[in-house]
């Protein structure tokens, strides 16, 4: 980081290509780029391990590989996340809480590598896919049960006039569930890469002392993977409850 | 801070992000889970085959152990019979045998007895005769003395 410069500049969005379409600017940037290695390393990660499964019954061929492996673990990990619950209604959004919590992870894990550019760390990122799930989890909890859907807000065994107080307060909870959502991730990565970059600028501002905030420094990023996990974990986490309220509601 | 500063690539951001979120989901439901679960799903099937191929072959251990018990329950039951038979046999054998012992001592002590009585008699009648043969003797003898000539 050069002199003088601030923590925030790796945030910047910097077009590659400039593209226009019907006049708005949709020019491809490093965002897109990242989002592209993204999703390229996903589909080749989970797919290719499976490409050439033959078709024999010998118990070799049923071993897995290490990729296989790998990839098994992620599957397995996002079901029984769904199962836990959701239930067994909840293997029909398994692709949707799949590629949202592998998008959101990778991107996050690729956003650790110097000189990449965090996606997740914008929030119109992070606005757009929790807008994503809100609308659909409110599409699907009013296919399900109709108006019945607005029964929701209403909180079971409470007395009636307390009812004029709390509809209010649930259905402001409910609106606030995408803001809560995209924040809760924007803030994380946000944060966590601007604390790097402040303590990465002390390293060269205290000289020979420099050696402390470097080693704060690498600490720091042990702790910012367990974060880009645990706010994808998260994020998926809390897709399969809003799935669960809408299609039990309460 | 550039998230609420460049507004002017929000719109780039949301399609970009669009296209890639539908890319990827589009390929990871129709292409790659699919294939991983063929893949779970054909593991499954395998060990779940060998699982009711094993007890299949437990059962058939266990009529197999059954058959065997069983006839060797029926030798067991055979010996004991044979053995059996030949132990009523033995005793029946040797039953009769000291009956037929006994009836032949028997039988000689009676003969025995029977030749002891005889000879008994026998001596008891020679006895007598000798005795009646003496007395008349005795007697003629005596008479002889006193009268002369007397018979009895």
């Amino acid at each position: 980081m050069a002199k003088g410069e601030s923590p925030l500049k790796q945030f910047e969005i910097q077009p590659i290509i400039d593209i226009n379409l019907f006049g708005l600017d949709i020019s491809f940037t490093n965002s897109a780029l990242w989002m592209t290695v993204t999703t390229a390393f996903i589909m080749i990660f989970f797919t290719a391990p499976f490409l050439k499964s033959k078709k024999t019954n010998s118990v070799s061929d049923l071993y897995p590989s290490r990729m296989q492996v790998a990839a098994e673990l992620g599957f397995s990990f996002i079901n029984s996340l769904l199962s836990d619950t959701v239930g067994k209604e909840g293997k029909k959004y398994f692709s949707l809480v799949f590629t949202l919590f592998m998008f959101i992870l990778f991107g996050n894990l690729f956003g650790m590598i110097p000189y990449s550019f965090t996606f997740t760390s914008h929030i119109i990122v992070t606005l757009a896919l929790a807008m994503g799930v809100f609308i659909f989890v409110t599409i699907l909890g009013f296919v399900k049960h109709g108006v019945k859907f607005f029964g929701f807000f209403v909180i079971p065994g409470l007395p009636i006039y307390m009812l004029p107080l709390l509809i209010p307060i649930e259905i402001i909870s409910y609106l606030s569930r995408p803001i809560s959502l995209s924040v809760r991730l924007f803030a994380n990565m946000l944060a966590g890469h601007t604390l790097l970059k402040v303590f990465a600028g002390f390293v060269s501002a205290l000289g020979i002392f420099g050696i402390l905030p470097l080693v704060f420094i690498i600490a720091l990023t042990g702790l910012e993977i367990l974060i880009a996990f645990l706010q994808a974990y998260v994020f998926a986490i809390l897709t399969c409850l809003y799935i669960n309220d809408a299609l039990h509601l309460h | 801070m550039p998230q609420l500063e460049q507004v002017e690539f929000f719109i780039s951001q949301l399609f970009w992000l669009g296209v890639f979120f539908v890319i990827l989901f589009s390929v990871l439901t129709y292409i790659t889970l699919p294939k991983i679960r063929a893949f779970l799903n054909q593991r499954d099937d395998f060990v779940k085959s060998h699982i009711s191929k094993q007890d299949e072959l437990i059962k058939k251990a266990e009529s197999i152990i059954e058959n065997y018990e069983a006839k060797l329950k029926e030798a067991k039951n055979q010996a004991s019979e044979i053995i059996n038979d030949a132990k009523d046999k033995a005793l029946q054998e040797s039953e009769t045998l000291i009956k037929s012992t006994e009836e032949k001592i028997q039988q000689e002590i009676r003969q025995t007895e029977e030749r002891v009585t005889k000879e008994k008699d026998l001596a008891i009648s020679e006895l007598n005769v000798q005795l009646k043969d003496s007395a008349t003797n005795f007697i003629s003898k005596v008479t002889k003395i006193e009268k002369g000539n007397i018979t009895i």
